[in-house]
């Protein structure tokens, strides 16, 4: 005898319902867990996002051009020269933003205190398209031009110096020839970095009055923004082409502590799944089970009427599948609305101090892939498969004399 | 260097009697600051001095020799105390180096510390270091004329360009007709004034009229200041070139 599909389903549809209070706590605990890997998965990415964005932002782009031994040495010495109309060796629609630049250590002073700092020269207009210049405030004005002759200080370091908006500082920085060039710039505007570190390090002019200065007319780097991340290893390579005596790196290379972060958030979505996955199988296999050992008369009464042990297996798996895949639609469902509370971020002024020692943002915003989605609804119907096997085996093993002499 | 430039100073004036006196009665700013810098040009010196720091909770007495060429070179080693003997400083053009006899080790100094206190004094390698800057990074006017103790006192107010490597909102200088700088005043960008270098015994040393104590303070902070004191001075003497090399700097040689 084999039964239709159709009426496979309607047997175990109906045979959930006849335990309403069960079923419905094994949802529940499906729900909640699918729930939570869909929020816990969007708060890493929202973190592994701004991670990426800072990276790339803290001046690194995407792929960055560099003289040999710069990284090492970073002055003057190690610098090179483009023609004055180049253009990457890329394809425009990936790019979306480059940028050349002139960057050593220097010493800034006021009236009252000294620190190291990296002075930048940068084209403020090309720079904002791809660097955290961009997206943070300013206080005063910024940079007008290459031949600016002003700087664009952080917050944190005018506070440390003691100075103000339009204040003069002094620059000290070495000269390819190993003298040191200073030079007096007024403070044309603060930048707030919001904590990320990169306020106390970057002083930033423009790059012609930087160039002029060092008495050069060459730069320490080119730095290119992509469209996307993917792109990454495909410009590093054409920029490498043309660039064979220099180096071309991703931020990856450039920055191996956040790539590590990066990977480590990766696993830790992963991890985070299959703890959940484990703990709520174990629910689903003991409710699966219990409902094949209440239905041992049932299931031996209805082999003996001649239902094909596939047909049995078939039912469970059904029933299984079911109650999972309910679960997982309606654990989406909350997952995407949680998400959807803090859609203005998760506010973590209130450890602010803690938060930014790890270099994040204290505004966490979630982010939901659909990517992630998917993969979540297939694991989860894979894992409820798999957990369904065990119970179905129970219940083929039910031998129908045995089963209805009980 | 703010001593070099003060031997130089003092030589100023003890030339710039000669120079200047038979010049109409107000000179320019630039002339009273080129004339004091320009007469010292080629001079070579030998000093002794002693160095006090003073701090509010204590104080400290170090004595040195100093050998200068022309403007800008100059070497000063310590003599004592015995912890500092032989530690000592070398500057030519605008390089300057030091050597520590405890770690045998001669450091060329990075411009991250040019801003630094020389020898933990309130002067800085970079007040050792300035030459004519006063000169070209300047606007110079002055201001006042006064009339001290038979000595004319002229007040000249210099106002660094816009560009200028100055982190000063002004500064302000006394010198007297004969070209003996009495004061120097730095203001920060709100005119307040931050230190003052002073000369507060002018003597006569070595047949020259000049400062033979001068002291350094911190205006905001009180009871900062380091004084340095001539106690011997030798000028227009040959001084061995040798002495101006790092190797001189190393071995310790004297003039």
């Amino acid at each position: 005898m084999t039964l239709p599909f159709t009426l496979l389903v309607q047997l175990s549809w109906r045979n959930l319902w006849r335990h309403r209070r069960r079923n419905g706590m094994l949802l529940a605990a499906i729900l909640v867990a699918v729930g939570t890997v869909v929020f816990a998965n969007a708060v890493i990415r929202g973190y592994q996002g701004d991670m990426l964005n800072d990276a790339v932002n803290n001046l690194a782009g995407h792929v960055k051009v560099l003289a040999p031994g710069y990284r090492a040495d970073p002055s003057i010495d190690k610098s090179f020269t483009i023609a004055p109309d180049w253009q990457p060796p890329l394809d425009p629609s990936l790019v979306l933003g480059w940028t050349s630049r002139v960057r050593v250590p220097a010493v800034i002073m006021s009236e009252r205190e000294t620190r190291g700092v990296q002075l930048v020269g940068v084209d403020p207009e090309r720079e904002t398209l791809i660097s955290f210049l961009g997206e943070v405030d300013i206080i005063g004005g910024y940079l007008e031009g290459p031949a600016d002759r002003r700087v664009l200080i952080g917050k944190a370091l005018a506070e440390q110096l003691d100075t103000r908006l339009g204040r003069r500082i002094v620059m000290i920085t070495q000269g390819s020839d190993g003298l040191n060039r200073e030079a007096g710039f007024r403070i044309v505007g603060l930048y707030d970095g919001e904590g990320t570190g990169v306020e106390k390090v970057f002083v930033f002019t423009g790059r012609e009055t930087l160039q002029a200065l060092l008495d050069t007319t060459a730069i320490t780097e080119i730095s290119v923004r992509l469209i996307a991340d993917e792109y990454g290893a495909l410009a590093g390579r054409q920029l490498a082409a043309s660039f064979s005596d220099l180096e071309v790196m991703g931020w990856r290379e450039l920055q191996p502590q956040i790539a590590a972060m990066f990977a480590f958030a990766d696993a830790a979505i992963f991890i985070w799944f299959t703890i959940m996955m484990i703990a709520l199988g174990f629910g689903l296999i003991n409710t699966l089970v219990t409902a094949v050992l209440e239905r041992t008369r049932e299931l031996g009464m209805l082999r003996a009427l001649g239902m094909r042990p596939r047909a049995v297996v078939a039912q469970v798996v059904i029933e299984s599948v079911l109650i999972i895949g309910v679960g997982l639609v309606l654990g989406l469902a909350v997952g995407v609305w949680l998400v959807s509370l803090l859609d203005e971020g998760i506010d973590l002024g209130r450890w602010a101090a803690g938060v930014e020692m790890f270099g994040m943002r204290t505004v966490l915003v979630p982010r939901l892939l659909v990517a992630d989605l998917v993969l979540v609804a297939i694991m989860t119907m894979i894992f409820g498969l798999i957990a369904s096997f065990y119970p179905a085996l129970r219940a083929v093993r039910i031998k129908p004399l045995e089963a209805m002499r009980r | 260097m703010v001593v070099i430039r003060f031997i130089a100073v003092a030589l100023a004036m003890g030339l710039g009697g000669t120079a200047f006196s038979e010049q109409a009665d107000q000179p320019t700013a630039r002339d009273l600051v080129a004339a004091a810098i320009d007469l010292t040009r080629g001079v070579s010196s030998y000093t002794e001095m002693s160095m006090v720091i003073h701090r509010p909770d204590w104080q400290r007495t170090s004595s040195l020799r100093a050998w200068t060429r022309g403007r800008e070179d100059a070497l000063i080693r310590f003599t004592a105390p015995a912890k500092d003997a032989g530690s000592a400083t070398l500057k030519t053009g605008n390089k300057m180096w030091t050597f520590t006899p405890k770690l045998n080790r001669v450091i060329r100094l990075p411009f991250s510390m040019m801003s630094q206190g020389w020898a933990g004094s309130d002067f800085s390698y970079q007040d050792l270091s300035r030459t004519d800057k006063l000169l070209h990074q300047y606007d110079l006017v002055l201001i006042d004329t006064q009339q001290v103790d038979g000595f004319t006192h002229y007040t000249i107010e210099a106002t660094p360009h816009e560009n200028a490597p100055v982190v000063w909102g002004k500064e302000e200088m006394v010198i007297r007709d004969d070209y003996v700088l009495i004061s120097q005043t730095y203001f920060d960008q709100e005119m307040v004034p931050l230190k003052r270098l002073e000369a507060v015994d002018i003597g006569t040393l070595g047949n020259r009229v000049f400062a033979t104590r001068i002291r350094m303070s911190k205006l905001d902070e009180p009871d900062n200041w380091t004084e340095i004191s001539y106690e011997k001075a030798d000028f227009d003497i040959s001084v061995d070139d040798a002495l101006f090399t790092v190797f001189a700097l190393k071995t310790g040689r004297a003039g």
